[in-house]
């Protein structure tokens, strides 16, 4: 039961993380870089490497949350990530910025609000989740690899 | 307790996956392969040379405040180092959004300025004042500080007359804008060996610049 729903977050939390990378993938790299301007936070000399290797970065975070063998370190990733960007966000509701998130492609322009935060904050939980249940199943695969050695 | 972590997924399935659903239903910018821009154009609308390897064509609303962004910071830089270096030809689309009260108005205005020769002129005071005239639609007032009194005089009398040829360029902008797949205001076209490069939001003129070189340089 527990494992099942563990692959269940990897499976759901991989195909949040590929769909986002390709949506900014198939775009000029010039758009997510406006998409990231707007949260007033990351300095322009950064603001072309980060939209180049954000996107990329996601594709990889999802590719290794579908193999079992890296799939805690990627669901770490994805935890670290998300909340870096819902710290950007609060950060930039606090400062009442107009933020054109950029998440899954440009030009979903909304304001930061509670639909926002709620469901970024929920995957936020997800992966916060997953990544707890992947490395406690992994300690308990290598706890019952001792037992069984001794 | 040791199974809070399995159930979290569980309680969040629902939700994260009406977050994809949600997200992923939503139509993504389109790319399209489009070699000209085949709307109809106003000539005073365009500047550069005819020549250059790269085309942008911004769409604008005067009344949005992410426009008035673009044009005092991104344009005057565009314009100094690659329109009139003739890297780039640049070309001003209309997309006047329906929730502005007063845009269409101020549309009219600058088009009819295009007709007397004040585009430029028009245009740069319509974004300068733009919080002024938006709050009681009083561009006549705005206006008055640039233009003499009698080209105004025959600018408002275009733009307020019945004459409906002055929104035809307007009209074809529009329609461009929606075959590009407009979403917002400003949004940036950049054509490039016969490809659409549609950017939305009011681009930086560093990363604008950054961009414009790798593809003058391809």
């Amino acid at each position: 039961m527990r494992r099942g729903l563990l692959i269940a977050g990897r499976l759901i939390l991989a195909g949040i993380f590929l769909y986002a990378g390709y949506a900014k993938l198939r775009e000029p790299w010039l758009q997510f870089a406006v998409s990231i301007e707007t949260f007033k936070i990351v300095p322009e000399a950064m603001l072309e490497p980060m939209a180049r290797i954000v996107p990329w970065v996601e594709v990889v975070a999802g590719l290794g949350l579908l193999v079992s063998f890296t799939a805690r370190w990627a669901a770490l990733l994805t935890t670290l990530m998300l909340g870096a960007f819902v710290g950007a966000g609060a950060w930039a509701y606090a400062k009442g910025t107009d933020v054109d998130c950029g998440c899954f492609g440009s030009g979903q322009r909304e304001g930061l609000g509670f639909k926002w935060f709620a469901e970024d904050g929920a995957m936020l939980l997800l992966a916060l989740a997953v990544t707890v249940g992947a490395f406690m199943m992994a300690r308990q695969r290598r706890a019952s690899r001792i037992a069984d050695i001794a | 307790m040791r199974s809070l972590p399995f159930l979290l997924p569980a309680l969040l399935l629902s939700l994260a996956g009406q977050t994809l659903s949600a997200q992923t239903a939503a139509p993504v910018r389109k790319v399209a392969d489009t070699k000209a821009a085949p709307a109809m154009v106003k000539n005073f609308k365009l500047s550069g040379s005819p020549t250059a390897k790269v085309q942008i064509e911004i769409y604008t609303d005067y009344e949005c405040p992410a426009c008035r962004d673009l044009y005092m910071n991104t344009i005057p830089s565009l314009n100094k180092e690659y329109v009139q270096t003739g890297k780039v030809r640049l070309l001003h689309r209309d997309f006047p959004l329906q929730q502005h009260k007063y845009t269409r108005l101020a549309t009219r205005y600058a088009n009819a300025a295009g007709q007397m020769g004040k585009y430029d002129l028009v245009v740069n005071q319509l974004f300068q004042s733009q919080p002024e005239w938006s709050q009681n639609g009083n561009i006549d007032a705005a206006l008055a500080k640039v233009v003499p009194p009698a080209d105004l005089a025959k600018i408002r009398e275009l733009a307020t007359g019945p004459d409906t040829k002055i929104d035809e360029g307007v009209l074809a902008d529009v329609a461009m804008g929606n075959t590009d797949g407009l979403r917002q205001t400003p949004t940036i076209v950049i054509l490039a060996k016969g490809k659409r490069d549609v950017i939305s939001g009011a681009v930086p003129f560093s990363i604008l610049k950054s961009y414009l070189d790798k593809k003058l340089a391809e």
